[in-house]
């Protein structure tokens, strides 16, 4: 028995030892690393269906070194960004994992450590010219084995989204898609289009912003940019400094997550074109129709069907909301209240879905809404889960006021639309809603009303 | 040692002073009273040293002091020397410890004398902090029994309504389905038991309905049912509502439009559990319901 275990060790310890013979790891350096300083080194790590979890390093110079290299394939790019510890990215395995599933690509993880590696945030700036470089002339050896273009997909995370810009500029565009996951910000916000990553560095440019706030970049940069949650503060990341490393870097992170999750297709998030996210909360923005049978554009991976309007419409600003971890889609709908009350009433609503997949919770709070007689207030809900069959619903009324009288809306008629399945709005009528008590109810479908 | 320098200065001229002064010892002491080590210094001993020592100095000239005799002054001259400047205003001399202690002797002493003034008996056994503190919290009880009467005695505008002013009518008419009844001959009349019955069931529950709803109950004026008819059993109704004068038509477009009374009606019908209201189920797709002209 003992020996049997002994053996099946030794078994693994040997097939441990022959991979990592065989295979290519991303560097991994440490902090004294990145407190000297590292110079750069641009290596590629090929991954393919065939060797998914184990990358062969590619050559610079010969693309025939490697047989894995399939060039009729097309192919994508991952581009990590600042790294200030110099561990590799831990959403590196799971992207190669995700993306290799979905489609059957060479995907080509750059591997820029040494020189993302540096406490000096501004030498690793300065490092991405040259990476891109590196990689301009690589991808100029591909164009010379005749890969198109437009087949290339480049996806940069932070620094990396920057690099994708510079490569695609030195290409004069002509790369097929560039995905940029949160771009920097800082040494970036405000320098013109050449020294930043824009909408003419790719036929296609999809940029998402989790952290417009601190380490991303605020203003749009491509043809379609994705504005989680406004872009600043993701839900379920720590608020304040006490939660230790995770607070500098858990927005910008998220970018990255969000996007896996688009690759993964664990649920569709749909994203609101606006001019702001004030305007998208407030329900302002619920029009897709200028988007046709598509509707409103699909954050991530998929964004790309939506590419010939996109283009059209040259530059859009989208909002969506998430979830604090995966899934993170949010369910939406539109809630219409119509109240007879005398008086203007404010407050604020929370709607509970129940059904028999449980319940779903919405709380619209980004500001005091103003209810009206006999004039409609629309609100934008945003549900943490999608309820398959509505049978209850319940609505709290507050208006957080303390020593005010309770007030008590008076409510006509509430109407909730799903926003993304077709189907006939559920409607209920005659609801006295005293503030803060929930009031629980069987909604019916609607029918044709006239106010 | 500096200090011990100064010292002697101000014992030199303390000498000077105290010889103008017929009685040295005392004339200072008086001076320092509440000072702390005052009543070290009444002591009659100490001021024959005193008397002594700087009649000493005098003879030495002050530059020749000897560490020795340095030494014996400065048993005494920390006394000495803080009871002589105080009265020539000489506060140069008198070392910052002194100083800070005098500081908070004032202060203490000022605490004291607001603590005796807080302790103050105003009547019987009250004293004046305690009143101090009542006001406070009266002030604070006022706040909140208004802030509690404010929300107490607040007036719904929404819940005063005169229903004296109601009685322009308006009548809905509609018809829904009883799927659990049978159909007899005796339903076709209402002059019948049997039909009386139902008939006022379903009033009941119509009326019950209306009264109770937030929106419509103080309109409502009641519930009539006109006929049976063939087809399991289907009830005629009809609705009758009172409006005030003004604003007829508002009301008419939103509170009492047929929308409303319609779906009030709709949405109890779906509420209720087919088994429980067993021959009184009321099929919710077959009701419908029209505004009479």
């Amino acid at each position: 028995m003992f020996l049997w275990q002994y053996l099946s060790l030794l078994l693994l310890i040997t097939v441990h030892v022959c991979k990592a013979q065989d295979c290519d790891e991303f560097t991994d350096l440490d902090l004294s690393h990145a407190i000297i300083g590292t110079s750069l080194k641009t290596r590629l790590l090929l991954y393919t269906r065939e060797n998914a979890t184990c990358g062969k390093l590619l050559s610079h110079t010969n693309l025939t070194a490697n047989p894995k290299l399939n060039l009729s394939r097309p192919t994508t790019f991952v581009i990590h960004g600042y790294r200030p510890t110099g561990s590799p990215p831990a959403w590196l395995d799971k992207t190669v994992q995700l993306l290799l599933e979905r489609e059957d690509l060479n995907l080509i993880v750059v591997d820029w450590n040494y020189g993302a590696a540096n406490v000096n945030y501004f030498k690793a700036v300065e490092n991405t010219h040259k990476a891109a470089d590196n990689l301009t002339a690589f991808i100029e050896l591909m164009r010379k084995e005749g890969v198109s273009l437009s087949s290339i997909h480049m996806i940069g995370v932070s620094l990396g989204a920057h690099i994708s810009g510079f490569v695609g500029a030195n290409l004069m565009g002509d790369i097929g898609r560039i995905t940029a996951l949160d771009p920097a910000g800082p040494q970036f916000t405000g320098t013109g289009p050449d020294e930043r990553l824009d909408s003419k560095d790719a036929q296609f440019v999809d940029v998402l912003h989790t952290d417009i706030d601190s380490l991303g970049f605020r203003e749009p940069l491509g043809h379609i940019d994705f504005y989680a949650n406004g872009g600043t503060d993701q839900p379920g990341c720590p608020k304040t400094i006490f939660s230790g490393g995770s607070y500098f870097k858990c927005d910008h992170q998220r970018s990255v997550l969000l996007y896996l999750d688009s690759v993964n297709q664990t649920c569709t998030i749909k994203a609101f074109p606006c001019a702001s996210y004030k305007d998208f909360l407030d329900g302002n923005c619920l029009s897709c129709e200028r988007f046709g049978a598509a509707g409103c554009p699909v954050f991530g991976h998929d964004v790309i069907r939506w590419k010939d309007v996109l283009l059209k419409l040259r530059q859009t600003k989208s909002f969506f909301t998430t979830n604090g971890v995966s899934p993170f889609c949010m369910t939406n709908y539109r809630v219409e209240v119509v109240i007879w009350n005398e008086d203007v009433r404010w407050g604020y609503i929370t709607v509970k879905l129940h059904g028999n997949d449980g319940e779903a919770v919405a709380t619209i709070d980004h500001t005091a809404a103003k209810f009206q007689k006999f004039t409609e207030t629309r609100l934008f809900a945003h549900f943490n889960k999608d309820i398959q069959l509505v049978k209850k619903v319940s609505l709290t009324f507050s208006t957080g006021n303390v020593f005010k009288p309770k007030y008590k809306l008076r409510i006509l008629r509430v109407r909730l639309t799903h926003l993304e399945r077709e189907e006939r709005p559920l409607c209920r009528y005659d609801i006295l809603l005293k503030e803060n008590k929930e009031v629980t109810f069987r909604p019916i479908l609607c029918e044709e009303s006239n106010f | 040692m500096p200090s011990g320098s100064d010292n002697m200065d101000i014992e030199l001229q303390a000498v000077k002073t105290r010889n103008g002064d017929h009685e040295p010892g005392f004339v200072s002491y008086d001076r320092v009273t509440g000072n702390g080590e005052s009543v070290a210094n009444s002591n009659p001993d100490a001021s024959e040293k005193d008397v002594l020592l700087s009649v000493q100095i005098d003879g030495c000239n002050g530059e020749t002091t000897a560490a020795g005799s340095a030494a014996a002054a400065l048993q005494n001259v920390g006394n000495t020397s803080e009871e002589v400047t105080t009265p020539n205003g000489e506060t140069v001399a008198s070392s910052v410890s002194e100083e800070s202690q005098s500081i908070l002797g004032n202060v203490s002493r000022e605490g004291r004398r607001i603590k005796k003034e807080l302790n103050e008996i105003l009547f019987w056994k009250v004293r004046l902090w305690m009143a101090i503190i009542f006001v406070f919290f009266l002030i604070f009880v006022v706040i909140i029994i208004s802030l509690l009467l404010c929300s107490a005695i607040h007036e719904d505008k929404d819940e005063k309504f005169d229903p004296s002013l109601f009685k322009f009518p308006l009548y809905f008419n509609g018809s829904f389905q009883l799927p659990n009844l049978v159909y007899t001959e005796n339903l076709l009349t209402l002059s019948f038991n049997e039909s009386q019955a139902l008939a006022s069931d379903l009033q009941e529950k119509l009326a019950d309905l209306y009264r109770s709803s937030p929106a419509l109950g103080r309109y409502f004026s009641g519930a009539e049912i006109q006929a049976f008819r063939n087809g399991s059993v289907i009830a005629d109704y009809q609705l009758k509502f009172l409006m005030p004068e003004e604003r007829q038509e508002q009301l008419k477009n939103y509170i009492l439009s047929r929308e409303m009374v319609y779906n009030v009606l709709r949405q109890f019908l779906y509420d209720q559990e087919s088994e429980e209201s067993g021959p009184m189920y009321i099929d919710p797709v077959s009701l419908n319901m029209f505004l009479k002209q």
